[in-house]
C-alpha cells in the first residue's frame, strides 16, 4: 500500500469542539451514573433485592389439618372428618358497597333479634302476672299473650339486599360462578353477605363438595374467578347423624373479635383457622384442632400455581381424638326411650330431655335433647331457613340442649332437698308426721294436692313414697321462718348455679328467695313511678318486669314442691341426686373422658375434680333414700307401677314430679338412681308437655335403666300415679 | 513501515482498485458496538421469551433477528450514499415525517383507541420511530441553510420546526418519542453554535409549561397528559408506594435488577422475568432482564457497548466533512444517548416510565430500523469524512 504524506487536521473549529467536549461530559456523567446505580443496586444491596424476589414469587399456603376424631367411651365413632372441596370468596376482594350492605344486614339482624328477646322477657313477665293473680285468663289477656308468644319465638324476617347495579363486574362473576356451581347469583350474593355479616373478615363459603371436574377447572383459571379461593376443607361428619348432637357444637373461622381477645384459649391462632366455637369442639377444641401444615408454593405475578416449582410441605398434623364418657348404646336407648316418652304424652308433647350419669364421678353416660336434628347441617355453614328450622320456637328449637340449656321448674323432683333443709333446720323430726288431708290454706290461698288426693297421717317416708304436696307445704311455710335456709340448702346441692359442665352454655337456673325477689320488686316500682304507670297493669309489666310483689311465705311453701319461680336444668337434678346417691359429693358433669392419638392410645385422661363435699346426715339420708325407694317399689309408691317386675338387684330409687308450667300442659319429670356397686347410675328425665311424671318420665327413665343393667326391656310402662 | 518502500507523493491517490462506493469504510468498533447490542438483545430475547407464545419458542428471537439483518441492510446502504445530498431533501423529508405520524394519530382517533403503528403485516410499522431520523435530517438541513445568522430568530424557528411533531406524538399519545423528539431537537441546535443564553431561556419556558400542564391545566380543566402518564411520570418518585400502581412495574423492575446480584440468576431461576413479575420485559424493560439473568456482569457489558456507541457517534462529529454531517451526527448521538439513559434510568429507577425504548435492545421492528438508518447515516458520514480526508490528502486520525 502507497504511503500518505501525513499533513496536519485541519482542526475543527473551538466553539465546535467544545460543544462536542460538553456533549461527551455529560454522557461521559451520565454513564457514570448508570454504573454506580448499578452498583448499588447489583453489588451492595443485590441480597435484599433476592429475598424481594423470592417473596414475590413464593406464597404460603395453608394446609388445614383435619380435626381430631371424637369417639365414646368404647371407641365408637361420634365425630369424623372428611376431605372435601369448597369455593370460597375472599372478603377482601368485594367491593366496598357490598361490604357495607352486609354491615347494614347485621346491624337490621342484630336490632331484630333484641326485639325478639324484648318480646320474649315481655311474655314470660306477663305470664306470671296471669299465674299470680290467681284469677282466669280473660279472652282478651289470652290474645295479647299468644301474640307476645309469636313474637318471642321468631325475630321479624331481615331482607338481603340485593347486589347494588354499579357492581357490574360482581354481577358477572356471581353469573360465571353460578353457572359452574349451579346456584342461582342471588343466592350467592344471599350467601356473601350472610357470611359477611357473619365474620367480616373471613371467607365467605359458596359452594362444599364441588364436583373434582369443576374444582379442576377453577382452579385452574384464577384469572376468570378473581377474589375466589378453591381449596380442600375438611368437611365433620356425623355417622350416627341425629345421636347427641346438640353436644357436639359447631366449627368455625376465628372471629377478629376472638384473635383480638385477651383470652388465652385464642392465643396464637392464625387468622382464617377454623375453631370449635361451641359444644365439645369449643371446649376441647386445643386437642381437637391439630396442626396446621404449610405448602410454599411458586406463583406467577397473575397468582397463578407453577405446578412444577413446589418449594416445600409442611405436612399437618391431625388433632388429637377425643374419648367421651357417653355410652353409645346407652346414649341410643335413651333417645328412643325419650322419643317414645314425648310420643306417648296425651297433651301433645314435643320436647324433653334426659341425662344419664355416673353418681360417683360425674361422668355423664348419655345425654339427649328433643327434637333433635341431624348433626350434619355442622358440616356446612348454615343457609337462613336452616338456621331458623334449628332454632325457632315453633320448629322446637332443635338445637337447643334441653339437658343443660333450659331451665323448669322441677315439681316434686325437688321434695328430697326441701326434706334434707327442713331436717337440718330442726322444723322437722325423721319420724315427724303430719295430718295430710288433702288441703293446705295460707291466709287467702288454698292449696291442694294434686286430684285433690288426701293421705292422712303420714311421716316423711310416706310423704316422699306418695309424693304428699300438703306434707311439704307445711314445711315450705315452717322453713320460712328459718330465713333462707331452704335455698341455702338448695344452692349446696347445685341449684341455682352453673354444674360446671366442658360444654360451652349451660343455664345456672334459679333458686327464688327473698333477696331476689324483693329486690327485683323494688326495681319494678321504681320503674313504675318514674315512667309514671300504675303498678299492676300490662303497661308496667311491659316497662318493668313481672315481679310485681315482693317475697311473701307462699313463695317458700311453692318451693317446697318444686314450683313457683324455681328454676333448674335436668342436669342440676342429676347432680343433686348423684349427692343422694353418693352420700354428699357434688360431682362435676363431664363429657370428656380422655385425650387419644389417632390409634386409641390414651394421651390424657380428663379428670373433672367434685366441687364439693356436702354434709348430709346418715338417719336423714336413710330416711329420705327410703322414702325414694319406696316410691319405685314399694304398693303405693308413684313409680312403682312403672317398675314392676323390675329386678330386685338393681334397686330403684326414684321419685316423680310434675311441673305446673302455665298456661302450658304439666312438664312430666322423673329422677332415680341406682346404687349397684360396679354400675351406679343417674337418671332424670323431663318430657315439656308430658302431663304427671308417671305418665311419660319415668316410663322412659325405665327403659334407660333396663339398657344399662342388660335387664331386656322393650315396652314402655306407664305408670298410672297422679300426683305432682 | 520500512524505509525501502517509496514514497508517494500527496497529490498522488492511489489508484482506484475497486469502484467507489465499495471503498467507503464501516466505522468498525461502532458496527462492533451495534452487533454487540443486537447479540445481547437477541440472547435475552432467547431466553426470557421460550415460553411467550407456545409452541414457538423462538417467536421473539427471530423476529428481532430479522429485523436486525434488514436493519444491517440498510445501515450499509445508507453507509454507501452521501449524506450531503438529504440536504436539498429536507422539505420533502419533513413532509415524510408529518404526514406519517398524522396519519397514524388520525388512525388512532378513527379506531378510538391509542394508536401509534400501522399494521403492515410483517410488522407494526411505528412512524414516531422513523421520524426521530428524518426529524433530525430535516433540522439539519434547515439550519445549515441559516448557519450563518445564529440569532433568536433561528433557535425559535428551529424549536417551532422541533415542536410541531412533538406534539402529534404526544396526541396519539407517545410521550416517549415526544421527549427524543425534543432532545434531537435542543442537541442540532447546540452543536450548530445556539447562544447559551437560548437554551436557558428555552429551560425557563419548560419549566412554566411543565406547571401549566402539571398543576395549571388540571384546575382548569384542561386534559394535556392523561392521568396514567402523569402517574408513570411522578411514580419514579415514590416507587414503592402500591404494588397495584404505576410504582409497581418500577418496583418490579429494580427488583429484578437488584436480585442479579454480581453474575445473575441464570435464564433458569429469573423469577422475576419468568413470571412474568417484570411487565413489558421484551420491550421498555428488557434492561432488568438483562439485570436479572446476567447479573453487573451483563448490565456492565452492555452499557459499555452503549458507550462506544455513543463514543463513536461523537467521534464521527468530529470529523464530518461539512456542518451538515455535523448536525446529524450530533442529533444522532444525543438521540441514542437521551434514549437510553432514559430506558436505562427507568430500569434502575432513576427516571420516570416514559415507554422510551432501548434502542437495538429492546425488541420492536421500527425502533431496530430506525437505530440502523440512524447508524447508517452516522457511517456514511464518517465514511465521506475519510474520503474527503483521503482526497485531500488529509489523514484523520483513528482513534
Amino acid at each position: 500500500m502507497p504511503q500518505r504524506v501525513e499533513e496536519r487536521i485541519r482542526p475543527i473549529t473551538p466553539q465546535l469542539a467544545w460543544r462536542v467536549a460538553v456533549l461527551g461530559g455529560i454522557a461521559f456523567v451520565l454513564f457514570g451514573i448508570v454504573f454506580f446505580r448499578l452498583w448499588y443496586l447489583q453489588v451492595l444491596s443485590g441480597q435484599d433485592y433476592v429475598s424481594r424476589a423470592s417473596e414475590n414469587r413464593v406464597r404460603k399456603e395453608r394446609i388445614e389439618a383435619p380435626r381430631g376424631n371424637i369417639v365414646d367411651r368404647h371407641g365408637e365413632t361420634l365425630v369424623q372428618t372428611k376431605r372435601a372441596k369448597v369455593v370460597q370468596i375472599r372478603p377482601s376482594s368485594l367491593p366496598e358497597s357490598v361490604r357495607e350492605q352486609a354491615e347494614a344486614y347485621r346491624k337490621e339482624l342484630a336490632a331484630a333479634e333484641a326485639d325478639r328477646l324484648k318480646a320474649a322477657d315481655r311474655y314470660e313477665a306477663y305470664v306470671r302476672q296471669l299465674r299470680d293473680d290467681g284469677k282466669r285468663d280473660t279472652r282478651e289477656q289470652k290474645r295479647t299473650a299468644r301474640q307476645l308468644r309469636r313474637h318471642a319465638r321468631q325475630a321479624r324476617r331481615v331482607p338481603i339486599p340485593e347486589l347494588p347495579e354499579s357492581e357490574a363486574e360482581l354481577g358477572r362473576l356471581y353469573r360465571r360462578l353460578g353457572d359452574k356451581l349451579n346456584i342461582r347469583p342471588s343466592t350467592i350474593h344471599e350467601r356473601v353477605i350472610r357470611g359477611l355479616a357473619d365474620a367480616p373478615y373471613s371467607n365467605v363459603t359458596i359452594r362444599t363438595d364441588v364436583d373434582p371436574a369443576v374444582f379442576n377447572y377453577m382452579r385452574e383459571r384464577p384469572e376468570y374467578f378473581p377474589g375466589v379461593e378453591v381449596t380442600n376443607r375438611y368437611l365433620r361428619q356425623y355417622p350416627h347423624s341425629k345421636l347427641a348432637a346438640q353436644l357436639f357444637g359447631t366449627i368455625s373461622e376465628i372471629t377478629e373479635e376472638q384473635r383480638k381477645s385477651d383470652d388465652e384459649r385464642f392465643e396464637g391462632i392464625p387468622q382464617g383457622t377454623r375453631i370449635g366455637q361451641s359444644g365439645l369442639e369449643a371446649t376441647y377444641d386445643k386437642y381437637l384442632r391439630g396442626v396446621d401444615g404449610y405448602s410454599r408454593v411458586v406463583v406467577d405475578a397473575f397468582g397463578r400455581r407453577d405446578e412444577k416449582r413446589e418449594l416445600s410441605v409442611t405436612e399437618p398434623k391431625q388433632g388429637q381424638r377425643l374419648k367421651l364418657t357417653l355410652d353409645y348404646d346407652l346414649q341410643r336407648a335413651g333417645d328412643r326411650a325419650l322419643a317414645q316418652a314425648i310420643q306417648a304424652s296425651v297433651h301433645g308433647a314435643k320436647a324433653g330431655a334426659y341425662v344419664a350419669m355416673d353418681p360417683r364421678n360425674g361422668a355423664i353416660l348419655a345425654m339427649g335433647s328433643q327434637p333433635g336434628f341431624d348433626a350434619s347441617v355442622f358440616a356446612r355453614p348454615f343457609s337462613q331457613s336452616t338456621y331458623e328450622n334449628l332454632t325457632s320456637e315453633e320448629k322446637g328449637a332443635p338445637l337447643l340442649n334441653r339437658a343443660t340449656e333450659s331451665a323448669y321448674p322441677i315439681g316434686s323432683v325437688f321434695k328430697p332437698f326441701t326434706a334434707l333443709a327442713a331436717l337440718e333446720a330442726g322444723v322437722l323430726k325423721v319420724n315427724q308426721t303430719i295430718n295430710d288431708d288433702g288441703k293446705y290454706e295460707l291466709g287467702p290461698q288454698k292449696y291442694q294436692n294434686a286430684k285433690g288426693a288426701a293421705y292422712g297421717t303420714i311421716d316423711l317416708r310416706k310423704a316422699m313414697t306418695v309424693s304428699s304436696d300438703v306434707f311439704f307445704y307445711h314445711l315450705g311455710e315452717w322453713l320460712n321462718a328459718e330465713g333462707p335456709k331452704l335455698q341455702r340448702v338448695a344452692k349446696r346441692f347445685g341449684f341455682g348455679r352453673k354444674t360446671g359442665i366442658d360444654l360451652t352454655s349451660e343455664r345456672a337456673g334459679l333458686v327464688p328467695d327473698r333477696k331476689w325477689r324483693d329486690g327485683a320488686y323494688e326495681r319494678y316500682q321504681e320503674c313504675v313511678e318514674k315512667a309514671g304507670l300504675t303498678p299492676g297493669t300490662t303497661a308496667a309489666l311491659y316497662e318493668c318486669g313481672g315481679v310485681e310483689r315482693g317475697w311473701s311465705t307462699g313463695d317458700n311453701v311453692n318451693l317446697a314442691v318444686g314450683q313457683g319461680d324455681l328454676q333448674a336444668t335436668p342436669l342440676q337434678v342429676a347432680v343433686a341426686y348423684s349427692a343422694l346417691a353418693n352420700g354428699g359429693t357434688i360431682v362435676t358433669p363431664h363429657l370428656g373422658k380422655a385425650i387419644e392419638d389417632g390409634n386409641g392410645i390414651p394421651l390424657q385422661q380428663l379428670r373433672a375434680k367434685p366441687k364439693r363435699k356436702v354434709k348430709i346426715p346418715e338417719a336423714h339420708r336413710d330416711a329420705i333414700l327410703d322414702g325414694l325407694r319406696a316410691a319405685a317399689n314399694d304398693e303405693g309408691g308413684t313409680s312403682s307401677d312403672v317398675f314392676a317386675g323390675w329386678p330386685k338387684e338393681h334397686t330403684v330409687y326414684g321419685k316423680t314430679g310434675t311441673a305446673e308450667r302455665q298456661p302450658n300442659p304439666d312438664q312430666s319429670w322423673y329422677a332415680c338412681f341406682v346404687k349397684d356397686g360396679g354400675r351406679p347410675i343417674v337418671v332424670v328425665v323431663t318430657v315439656e308437655r308430658g302431663g304427671f311424671g308417671a305418665e311419660t318420665a319415668a316410663p322412659a327413665a325405665r327403659l334407660i335403666l333396663s339398657e344399662w343393667f342388660d335387664v331386656g326391656d322393650t315396652e314402655f310402662i306407664q305408670g298410672s300415679d297422679q300426683s305432682n | 513501515m520500512t524505509a525501502t518502500q517509496p514514497i508517494h507523493p500527496a497529490s498522488e491517490p492511489p489508484p482506484p482498485l475497486v469502484p467507489r462506493e465499495w471503498r467507503l469504510r464501516l466505522d468498525p468498533l461502532l458496527l462492533l458496538a451495534s452487533l454487540g447490542l443486537v447479540a445481547a438483545s437477541l440472547i435475552t430475547l432467547r431466553s426470557s421469551t421460550q415460553n411467550d407464545v407456545p409452541g414457538d419458542p423462538m417467536y421473539f428471537v427471530k423476529r428481532q433477528a430479522v429485523y436486525a439483518v434488514v436493519g444491517l441492510v440498510l445501515m450499509y446502504g445508507v453507509s454507501r450514499l452521501d449524506y450531503s445530498r438529504l440536504r436539498e431533501l429536507r422539505y420533502p423529508l419533513y413532509g415524510v415525517l408529518l404526514v406519517t405520524i398524522i396519519g397514524v394519530t388520525a388512525l388512532g382517533a378513527a379506531t378510538r383507541g391509542a394508536r401509534s403503528w400501522i399494521e403492515l403485516g410483517f410488522f407494526n410499522y411505528q412512524p414516531s420511530e422513523l421520524g426521530k431520523v428524518l426529524l433530525v435530517v430535516a433540522l439539519a438541513g434547515f439550519l445549515v441553510e441559516r448557519m450563518r445568522e445564529m440569532g433568536r430568530q433561528t433557535t425559535a424557528r428551529v424549536m417551532l420546526l422541533g415542536l410541531l411533531p412533538t406534539m402529534i406524538v404526544m396526541a396519539q399519545p407517545d410521550l416517549g418519542s415526544a421527549t427524543v423528539y425534543i432532545a434531537g431537537t435542543l442537541a442540532i441546535l447546540f452543536v450548530a453554535g445556539a447562544p447559551l443564553r437560548h437554551f436557558a431561556a428555552l429551560g425557563a419556558l419548560f419549566a412554566l409549561s411543565i406547571t401549566f400542564v402539571l398543576v395549571a391545566a388540571p384546575k382548569l380543566g384542561v386534559e394535556v397528559l392523561k392521568p396514567y402518564q402523569v402517574d408513570r411520570l411522578t411514580a419514579f418518585l415514590h416507587p414503592s408506594s402500591d404494588p397495584a400502581d404505576a410504582g409497581y412495574q418500577q418496583a418490579q423492575a429494580l427488583t429484578a435488577i437488584g436480585s442479579g446480584e454480581k453474575t445473575g440468576r441464570g435464564p433458569e431461576n429469573a423469577t422475576q422475568t419468568d413470571l412474568g413479575f417484570l411487565p413489558e420485559a421484551r420491550t421498555d424493560f428488557i434492561y432488568a432482564v438483562i439485570g436479572e439473568t446476567w447479573g453487573f456482569v451483563g448490565c456492565a457489558l452492555v452499557l459499555s457497548l452503549y458507550a462506544l456507541l455513543i463514543w463513536r457517534a461523537l467521534h464521527i462529529l468530529t470529523i464530518a466533512k461539512n456542518l451538515f454531517g455535523a448536525l446529524i451526527a450530533g442529533g444522532v448521538a444525543v438521540m441514542l444517548l437521551f434514549q437510553l439513559f432514559v430506558n436505562i434510568g427507568m430500569n434502575v429507577g432513576i427516571m420516570p416510565i416514559t415507554g422510551v425504548t432501548a434502542p437495538l435492545l429492546s425488541f420492536g421492528g421500527s425502533s431496530m430500523l430506525s437505530t440502523f438508518l440512524a447508524l447508517g447515516l452516522l457511517h456514511s458520514i464518517n465514511a465521506q469524512a475519510r474520503e474527503t480526508a483521503e482526497r485531500k490528502g488529509r489523514a484523520t486520525v483513528f482513534q
